[in-house]
């Protein structure tokens, strides 16, 4: 797992979200959507998955529906409700915010101070 | 928004709550189809299935614990370790029965003492009378502090001079209560009753379910013949007959007409009324003339929307000016500082009682008080004694969360099983005040103990369990504090003894308060007791008559009653004395008016001065027992003299002859204000000791004459013997005589004059019981708190004092040791008591008879008792302590 980036905290939930925002996902899909969308770099841990998304539900921020699965199994699929939508936009910006904060101030070179 | 979301999240965790079979389900199958899915795509990149199915668990982790945090996600957890602690807190209070039937035994005492008293405070005090917005409802009286009058009601002409001219009213009404006698010869019984305006129903606002409610025109002498019954009244003698309406029944021989059927619900104040007629008045009654003439008659009124109290009040006191100009005796009134009062009608009819039973509530609060300290106390001991097992628990992985949670649950486990036997308690509280006689008190009769109880019962053992609860939580993160520092014995059971300690001298503190509260009222009831009514109670019994005005049309038809009783009543065996009197003392009525002493000149500005007027006939006097002062008793023959004599008592005698002695005899009076001709003044002929008239306590000096019978009859009166035999035994014979006379003629109210006093004395009695048991209560507390406390401190330091008595300590000095720590915590608890007496005693000064504030001789009881309580609560651990054999504690652990 050398090759992935460490998860910072807080930042489970809001890839959750973004993950779920595009299509409906069950559990196994979600984990793969993140490792696709991230680019291989992110890999979440599988045992912290769940309690997320039952937090996340519990939160009202998505909602679960059972369904077939693409090899016909029943599995439970998430969706990204309305509420979670906004949380998704705002942490969104304020993670970009944050980001750029960060670089910007990374970039300062001795001469600017 | 936040609100909403908080509601899913409750809808969420209670949909896994109730459903929790599929919630496990569920999650079973979401977290098996993961796995499967991660190893169907480990083989199908490659890998071998085995080594698919291994990695898989591998990196998924412990199946258990992800389970867990799902659970937790979902807000199931706190709830699974609720009920762990649940299960875990009734084992340890079945481990120790001792400590649990203490602390539930207390819990019920004084829960439920609490809820008793609340139960009245509820039903009294709080609960708003039976009508709708009832709290628009008000009082109107006419008021002349100046003459001793402080409450003389209002007066018919009072109502139609208001009717409709006071616009802070949407409605007034007038009301006069009283008895009558009701159905045809042979099986007539007395019913209380009540005259009242058209619009009374309307101002209260609950008109009759059945019929109507009476009109204007039936308001006349001729036209009140129609009556309105009360819910009950239908149901008992109508058989709920759904068209009573148009019935008649017989009322004072006359037929009336049922027109309507009160609401099941109706209850006015404390009335007792079960029949309802017309208030009748003839014209002349009306006129502003007779606006002062109250007789025993009430007014009430509604306040129209929007407008205050004060609004009211002003608006009566202009009208009360515009009256004023036509009324002839305006000076003399206004010398009386007449002035008509507007008061809330509810807050005015509970006023008497208010501040006894909200010091009462006082003091079983105080008790509670002291029953929580104690249980604090027992529970810290007890909690001392698991420190250990607590830091096991806490190593097994029980969290700072988990050691509160877990003492909370327990404390409110123990305080919730004894809220409900608190209840079963007050229930039979309430019942044990009925057969005390609250239900004579105002409202009494309202008293019941209803679900609301049961509400605050279970939500005061809640708060209550948590406030137990915080204390011992405190500790046991202390003592975990402590444990790890590797000093057990160190600041954490100092801390937790200083708490002990801080705790017991809070006890004394509030027993003492509440045993010397407990010893004024006692001290009162006692000199009440012993206050002499004025008269030889003992062997009289009184019963009420009232000649209903068809059958004794005339004055001297009931003069001849009066004869007949009195005399044939003298012929029967036993009896010493008989006489009438249109009122006895104690009856709970009063009746003042006014008289003019010949001779007598009025300072300037002196106001008319209301007395205690009698009519007697018969040997009154001797068969009452009045002690005679000077002149001579009235006689029956004193009603046929041409000459009219009367006696007046001291205070009679004192007010008008301040200077003299002896003087009053020969002096003439006229009844009323105002002077008359010489032929009709009576001449004082006797002076009699002075009788305690409304009230035991009453410490007015107010002044009484009595007339004879026959110069100024009345249909009301009261029949008094007095009987060799115990007066109970003589109540059938005086119902015969009369019935013998008159069958139609019912004797109400036949009680003997000692029951008169001791009812009298009901709103003293009542709270001095509870209150001694109260106390009795708190001392057993405080004596089971000092015990155990001690009995721990010994326990505790078993060592100690075992390497003491090895080098030598004599066992009287380890005695003393304890018993030094005993007295140094009563003496501290004692004097913040005294403090607490101080302002108790303040506080209750105006329920208080003939008792200082501060009474030197109780607070110095109630210190005794305590000290002996204290000192026998610690005779026994300090034993054990001096027993202690020094070579066994030293080699102990």
């Amino acid at each position: 797992m050398g090759k992935n980036a460490d998860l910072l905290p807080g930042t489970l939930d809001m890839l959750i979200l973004k993950a779920v925002s595009l299509k409906p996902l069950h559990g196994y899909g979600v984990l793969l959507r993140i490792r696709q969308i991230s680019g291989e770099a992110l890999d979440i841990p599988q045992g912290s998955l769940y309690p997320a998304l039952y937090r996340l539900e519990h939160q009202g921020l998505i909602s679960a529906d059972w369904g077939q699965s693409e090899n016909g199994r029943r599995a439970k699929y998430y969706t990204v409700t309305a509420a979670g939508r906004r949380r998704l936009r705002e942490e969104t910006e304020g993670w970009n915010r944050l980001a750029a904060a960060i670089a910007a101030a990374l970039k300062t070179t001795p001469d600017e101070v | 928004m936040a609100g909403w979301m908080n509601l899913s999240r409750v809808r969420s965790t209670l949909r896994a709550m109730l459903r929790r079979g599929r919630f496990e389900d569920g999650m079973q199958d979401e977290l098996r189809f993961h796995l499967d899915q991660y190893v169907e795509d480990l083989v199908s990149s490659g890998v071998p299935p085995e080594e698919a199915t291994r990695r898989a668990r591998l990196e998924f982790g412990s199946m258990d614990i992800v389970k867990d945090d799902c659970r937790q996600a979902r807000g199931l957890r706190l709830l699974d370790e609720l009920r762990q602690d649940l299960r875990y807190a009734l084992r340890l209070l079945r481990k120790t029965p001792g400590f649990t039937f203490t602390a539930l035994a207390t819990l019920a005492l004084c829960i439920g003492a609490n809820l008793t008293i609340f139960a009245v405070v509820n039903s009294v005090l709080l609960r708003p009378l039976p009508f709708p917005d009832a709290d628009r409802l008000v009082r109107v009286f006419n008021t002349y502090p100046k003459a001793q009058v402080l409450d003389d009601g209002a007066s018919i002409a009072n109502y139609y001079e208001r009717r409709g001219h006071i616009p802070a009213f949407s409605g007034v009404a007038q009301y006069r209560e009283g008895t009558t006698i009701v159905g045809d010869a042979g099986s007539t019984q007395r019913e209380f009753i009540s005259q009242v305006t058209p619009d009374f129903f309307a101002t209260l606002g609950l008109e009759p379910v059945k019929g109507r409610a009476f009109t204007d025109a039936e308001t006349t002498n001729q036209t009140n013949k129609v009556v309105i019954l009360t819910d009950v009244y239908w149901r008992q003698h109508f058989n709920a007959d759904p068209n009573v309406i148009g019935r008649t029944i017989r009322v004072a021989d006359i037929e009336n007409q049922i027109v309507g059927v009160l609401p099941p619900e109706f209850s006015y104040l404390s009335s007792k009324a079960q029949l309802y007629f017309p208030y009748a008045s003839g014209p002349d009654q009306r006129q502003s003339a007779q606006r002062h003439w109250g007789s025993n008659s009430q007014m009430i009124a509604r306040l129209a929307p929007g407008a205050t109290l004060a609004e009211a009040q002003a608006q009566i006191d202009t009208n009360n000016v515009a009256m004023e100009k036509f009324n002839s005796q305006a000076k003399m009134m206004a010398e009386a500082a007449f002035r008509t009062m507007v008061v809330p009608l509810h807050a005015d009819h509970v006023a008497s009682i208010r501040p006894t039973l909200l010091m009462l509530q006082a003091g079983a609060f105080c008790l509670l008080l002291i029953g929580a300290v104690n249980l604090i106390n027992l529970l810290l001991i007890r909690a001392s004694a698991r420190v250990r097992e607590l830091a096991v628990r806490q190593a097994l992985g029980a969290s700072r969360r988990h050691v509160i949670s877990a003492v909370l649950v327990e404390t409110t486990v123990l305080t919730i099983v004894g809220g409900v036997l608190g209840l079963i308690v007050g229930d039979m509280g309430v019942r044990a005040l009925s057969v005390l006689g609250t239900d004579r008190l105002p409202l009494g009769t309202h008293i019941a103990f209803d679900a609301r109880l049961g509400v605050v019962a279970v939500a005061g053992a809640i708060v209550l369990g948590i406030a137990l609860g915080l204390p011992i939580a405190w500790f046991n993160l202390r003592a975990l504090g402590g444990l790890r520092m590797e000093s057990r014995s160190g600041t954490a059971s100092r801390a937790a003894q200083r708490l002990r300690h801080a705790f017991v001298i809070a006890q004394t503190a509030l027993a003492f308060v509440l045993l010397s509260a407990a010893g004024l009222l006692a001290l009162s009831l006692n000199h009440a007791m012993t206050v002499s009514p004025g008269f030889r109670a003992d062997h009289v019994l009184s019963g009420q008559i009232s000649l209903p005005g068809k059958r004794f049309p005339t004055p001297a038809t009931g003069i001849a009653f009066v004869d007949r009783l009195v005399g044939e009543l003298r012929q029967e065996p036993g009896v010493q004395a008989v006489g009438i009197v249109t009122n006895v003392p104690l009856s709970g009525n009063d009746i003042k008016s006014s008289v003019t002493v010949k001779g007598y000149v009025p300072k300037p500005g002196e106001p008319p001065y209301g007395l205690y007027s009698y009519s007697v006939g018969g040997d009154y006097f001797t068969a009452m027992g009045f002690t005679l002062s000077e002149g001579r008793f009235l006689t029956g023959a004193d009603s046929y003299r041409t000459d009219r004599v009367c006696v007046v008592d001291e205070d009679f005698a004192r007010r008008y002859w301040p200077a003299a002695n002896r003087v009053a005899l020969g002096h003439q009076v006229w009844e009323g204000s105002e002077a008359h001709a010489d032929s009709e003044a009576y001449t004082i002929v006797g002076v009699v000791a002075p009788a305690k008239q409304g009230h035991v306590t009453d410490e007015n000096a107010q002044g009484a004459i009595y007339y004879p019978y026959g110069h100024r009859p009345d249909s009301q009166m009261f029949v008094v013997t007095r009987t060799s035999v115990p007066p109970e035994l003589f109540g059938n014979t005086l119902q015969q005589r009369v019935r013998v006379i008159d069958p139609a003629l019912p004797v109400n109210d036949i009680k003997t004059m000692d029951t008169r006093i001791t009812e009298s004395l009901v709103t003293r009695r009542s709270p001095a019981l509870l209150a001694a048991t109260f106390s009795a209560l708190a001392l057993l507390l405080t004596a089971i708190g000092t015990y155990g406390v001690l009995s721990y401190a010994v326990a505790q330091r078993r060592r100690e004092i075992g390497l003491r008595m090895a080098l030598g300590a004599h066992p009287q000095q380890i005695r003393a040791q304890f018993l030094g720590i005993t007295l140094r915590l009563f003496a501290i608890g004692a004097a913040i008591g005294v403090a607490g007496a101080w302002l108790t005693g303040h506080a209750i000064q105006n329920i208080l008879f003939h008792v200082p504030a501060i009474h030197l001789a109780t607070l110095a009881t109630t210190a005794a008792v305590l000290a002996i309580v204290a000192i026998a609560a610690c005779l026994s651990p300090s034993h054990r302590a001096a027993t202690i054999s020094p070579m066994e504690a030293l080699t102990e652990e």
